[in-house]
């Protein structure tokens, strides 16, 4: 039997949205699912477990209780708990926090890593990403004794596969750290970096004015995207220059960019021609971004992006309530 | 003080990516330093302006053409440049390990600047293995740096733009991200001084490193394809709202 | 039935916008055809779209010059159209000719004296004055950062400068030619898109119409050429136009160079554009206050001709393909970070890289050909943006003038220039002239 660790992320006391793809995505033949849990799941968090095939349930401690966040610590406690279950894998995550702490385990047990990971094989010890900022697709493969996988958030449905879990409890000893944490900063933006963002959200002439760049940053806020401009929105003064997507601008390399009111001339796509996926919203049927789109709206961004931004609210407050 | 900054040689990311043989590409492209690794150096080259009798050095693993990027290094500020040739690719567990080694040859390290991670390769990890190989802790996603009384005092980006403030005493290593700074370009004078300094070389497999326990090896890769067939979506604004949000979770998977 | 019209230009970007506009004006039902999505996003849009006056012949300077007078006007040259996209503006920076070794500078004041080029010749001081970030030795030769004298300390001074104060450049190229499209739409022009012309159909040598990709059919008894980087190729479509012409035309690839200004210089509002021959470069300021930086193709930089079917798919090596290399990336900014004291350039190469439409002698050629008919705009060789919207009227005087019975080969059609007054040889564009050595064969034109 090999004995697969998967590190469970939390978050406002209930299991991460993302974590059934992690523990689908861990299952194998003759693998034996461990829950590594570091915070409270929940009371459905068992359950939910249980649904995607756990069958033991590791509530990792401190000496003295839970174990309040702290990148090396925690990460500390995992290494501590793959030993201890003499566990061949450990998979999670490939969110920030995830990358940080399967880093960090993965330096202290000097075991092979891969990170962001669209689908992995536990048994075979094979993973698949994308490289050079997307443009190839490899199959890696590790070696050793122990295996860590981050999976990228969402690339793996969730599938059902009830299983009964035993639960126990963890505490694990860690020396003293030299990293103090001093605090956590909240925000209420998402502060990515247009270079970096997944999801881009870009308003062009069909804006008419700085004032609509509200509209694009209340539908960015649920999801997590930075907000991009067209060189017509620089040049009439709407936003900054910084904000600009383009040969002039910057280049960027989002899963998701979302064009509202963009006409799409060869500078603009010169700068998100690599995107993953384009979405064009333009009043105008014949702008040139429809040929160079994915899926296109032949509408106002007007209305639209409100009516988008109202249904992403909508799922958000929905799995804020089933808290 | 003996400041590092490890820098990578890494394709333009607007360079075509055509794949050659099994995992290895058509390297007749341009190459950079990797970007993250600029803010590390900049940020480095800004601590060893406050500091007296500080150095820069910069180190890298690679093949001969990594010689421009420590060139590069220079021109930005770098006071010396040390480079592990190799022609093998080499995973983050190798590369981590013979980093370890110049630094130990060159050392002793005060601090250790570099990219949080390689815009080639997207492995986010050789920093934490080089820092657990030095024995040093480290800290990545590091969007601001000061020293508070010998500590290094940074601010690392976490999920939705939460930010988490840690201290470390030094020596540490530090993951630089773009936020962390804007990166100060050479000028001609310094770049025309950078030619004329000497790099370091050794060959990396003279070193005779032992081989590590754990490894990745690359089975198979293919180019990502990126062909557009448009497709018109209809209907109400919120049934088109829906829609979109379907293709997010779907095929973009940015949404649970 | 297949739509009939009186003139089919191939092409819609900065040339032939303005062909259509000026055709249309003289009673001619128009469309123009282009295999792009939209106006000027071709070429054009790589253009860096400079508007000076100096060339290395006077009838080449006072076309320019004539040109000035539309840049300048724009809205009234568009006949105070609207555009949904907004329209183009000319930034009148003013133009510097460095007075150097690379620029036969002394032929061209002559020709600005005989043109009545407003201009002031400035001496070192007064360069030093109004551009205190240049460092005014002189490199010449032009060479490569590759060159180990490339480094060498300078020791002597350039002589001075010539400067025009409306010289400048237009933001942006692809919007000026969108522009010119809504105006002769407003006159009564058509333009159809994602259409790619496949062949040129003809009877008893006199063109008839063409064929699109889709198998449409277009009839008219005029079709001009003015495809740009593919100007070759549709020549060939033509039975014996190709062959026929003695000036021929290749596509050249180019690259130019967007390096931040520096630190401290605000180089768009407070710079000029400037004709640096001593360096083999031309720069203008840019969005994001930066330098554009074209090179004058040296002699020690190679020249790569191309197809431009492979070159616009991406599937010609580095080198050759249309991306940024970082050997032209270095030369031309250490080339302008000689000149322009504290230039820092970054790592990252960024700019654009796209195509001439090159003729034999780097003179364009504005012509008919061996086909009744069948007419070429062509051969703009990187140095006709400015001249778009004369060229655009010259090409509709001189196809009209054909059709009427001219034969222009033999006494070939004289234009005049509204503004100056003065009157153009236009055998001077013939496709069958002798190559005209007192071309500067660069993008000086």
């Amino acid at each position: 039997m090999k004995r697969i660790g998967i590190f469970i992320e939390c978050k406002n006391g209930r299991l991460k949205d993302a974590v059934g793809g992690v523990v689908t995505a861990a299952r194998c033949d003759g693998g034996e699912l461990y829950a590594l849990l570091l915070e409270d799941g929940g009371d459905d968090g068992r359950a939910a477990l249980e649904s995607w095939g756990v069958h033991t349930i590791v509530d990792i401690r401190g000496e003295n209780g839970p174990l309040p966040y702290h990148p090396s610590r925690w990460a500390g406690a995992l290494a501590r708990t793959i030993r201890h279950f003499d566990l061949e894998a450990l998979v999670g995550l490939s969110s920030l926090l995830g990358k940080n702490l399967l880093a960090r385990v993965a330096a202290e047990l000097d075991a092979p890593l891969v990170l962001d990971c669209t689908a992995i094989d536990a048994a075979r010890h094979t993973a698949v990403k994308t490289l050079y900022s997307g443009k190839t697709r490899a199959t890696l493969q590790t070696k050793g004794a122990v295996h860590l996988y981050g999976i990228r958030p969402n690339a793996v449905a969730p599938r059902s596969s009830p299983s009964r879990a035993n639960r126990t409890a963890y505490s694990v000893a860690l020396p003293d750290d030299p990293i103090r944490l001093r605090e956590i900063q909240r925000s209420a933006d998402s502060g990515v970096d247009l270079t970096e963002a997944d999801t881009i959200i870009a308003g062009g002439r069909g804006m008419a004015g700085p004032e609509a760049f509200k509209l694009l940053e209340d539908c960015a806020r649920p999801l997590g995207a930075a907000v991009g401009a067209s060189r017509v929105a620089v040049d009439s003064g709407w936003v900054p220059h910084r904000m600009q997507v383009g040969q002039t601008g910057k280049t960027v390399t989002p899963k998701v960019y979302l064009a509202a009111g963009i006409s799409g001339s060869v500078q603009h796509f010169a700068g998100m021609k690599t995107a993953g996926l384009v979405i064009a919203v333009n009043k105008d049927p014949k702008a040139a971004i429809i040929q160079k789109c994915d899926y296109f709206v032949v509408a106002d961004l007007f209305d639209i992006i409100p009516a988008l931004t109202e249904q992403l609210n909508k799922i958000s407050s929905k799995a804020q309530a089933m808290r | 003080m003996n400041i590092f900054v490890c820098v990578k040689h890494v394709p333009d990311t607007a360079a075509r990516i055509d794949v050659k043989a099994r995992c290895r590409i058509d390297e007749n492209i341009t190459f950079i330093m990797n970007p993250y690794d600029e803010n590390a150096l900049e940020e480095a080259v800004r601590l060893k302006k406050v500091t007296p009798e500080a150095t820069v050095i910069a180190v890298t693993v690679g093949g001969a053409a990594a010689q421009e990027t420590l060139r590069a290094a220079l021109a930005m500020g770098a006071d010396e440049a040390v480079l592990l040739e190799t022609r093998s690719p080499l995973d983050s567990i190798q590369t981590a390990g013979a980093l370890a080694e110049a630094i130990r040859r060159r050392g002793p390290a005060d601090i250790v600047f570099t990219g949080k991670a390689a815009i080639d390769s997207e492995g986010f990890q050789t920093m934490f293995r080089l820092a657990a190989h030095l024995g040093l802790p480290a800290a990545s996603n590091v969007v601001s740096f000061g020293l508070d009384q010998e500590r290094a005092v940074v601010t690392c980006e976490m999920e939705a733009g939460d930010r988490e403030v840690l201290e470390m005493p030094l020596p540490c290593v530090i993951g630089a991200a773009k936020s962390l700074n804007q990166p100060s370009y050479p000028t001609l004078p310094a770049i025309l001084k950078a030619r004329k300094k000497e790099i370091h070389t050794t060959v990396l497999e003279a070193l005779d490193l032992p081989a590590a326990a754990g490894h990745v090896a690359c089975l198979d890769m293919t180019p990502v394809v990126d062909a557009r067939t448009p497709v018109e979506l209809k209907g109400t604004f919120e049934e088109i709202a829906m829609e979109i949000i379907h293709l997010l979770r779907r095929e973009a998977k940015v949404l649970p | 039935m297949n739509k009939q019209y009186d003139a089919i230009i191939i092409g819609a970007g900065v040339i032939g916008c303005p062909i259509a506009y000026e055709l249309t004006k003289m009673g001619r039902k128009t469309l123009n055809v282009d295999k792009l999505a939209d106006a000027g996003e071709g070429s054009t849009a790589a253009s860096c779209a400079i508007v000076r006056a100096h060339y290395s012949t006077e009838d080449g300077v006072a076309i320019a010059y004539e040109g000035f007078k539309y840049w300048l006007e724009w809205e009234k040259y568009l006949g105070y159209v609207k555009d949904e996209k907004g329209l183009a503006k000319y930034m009148n920076t003013g133009s510097i000719l460095l007075k150097s070794q690379g620029h036969d500078w002394r032929k061209v004041q002559k020709h600005y004296d005989a043109v009545g080029v407003r201009y002031e010749e400035w001496d070192l001081n007064k360069i030093k004055e109004m551009v205190p970030v240049y460092d005014l030795h002189e490199f010449w030769p032009v060479k490569r950062p590759e060159d180990p004298e490339f480094f060498n300390e300078p020791t002597r001074f350039l002589e001075g400068a010539l400067f025009c104060p409306e010289g400048g450049y237009m933001s942006d190229p692809a919007l000026s030619a969108h522009n010119i499209m809504r105006a002769a739409e407003a006159k009564g022009a058509e333009f159809i898109f994602n259409a790619e012309v496949v062949e040129i159909r003809s009877r008893d040598n006199q063109v008839v119409g063409i064929t699109l990709k889709d198998g449409t059919q277009i009839d008219a008894p005029i079709v001009v050429n003015v495809a740009g980087p593919h100007s070759y190729k549709i020549n060939q479509m033509a039975a014996g136009v190709f062959e026929e012409c003695n000036i021929k035309t290749k596509a050249l690839r180019h690259e130019v160079m967007y390096c931040p200004s520096p630190q401290g210089y605000d180089y768009l509002k407070d710079g000029y554009h400037t004709s640096d021959g001593d360096i083999g470069c031309y720069y203008r300021p840019e969005v994001g206050n930066m330098f554009l930086i074209g090179s004058e193709d040296p002699e020690c930089d190679p020249q790569e001709w191309v197809d431009p079917d492979l070159f616009y798919a991406a599937q010609l090596p580095y080198g050759r393909g249309n991306e940024l290399t970082m050997e032209q990336w270095r030369a031309q900014t250490y080339r302008c970070a000689r000149r322009v004291t504290g230039m820092q350039i970054p790592n990252q190469p960024r700019g654009v890289c796209d195509l001439y439409d090159c003729s034999d002698d780097w003179i364009p050629i504005y012509d008919k050909s061996a086909m009744k008919g069948f007419y070429m705009a062509i051969g703009s060789s990187g140095n006709q943006y400015k001249n778009a919207p004369v060229a655009g009227l010259m090409m509709a005087e001189l196809i009209d003038a054909c059709e009427k019975g001219l034969d222009h080969d033999k006494t070939p059609f004289p234009f005049k220039l509204p503004h100056l007054g003065r009157t153009i040889d236009t055998g001077f564009f013939s496709r069958n002239r002798e190559i005209n050595y007192d071309s500067s064969f660069s993008v000086n034109g």
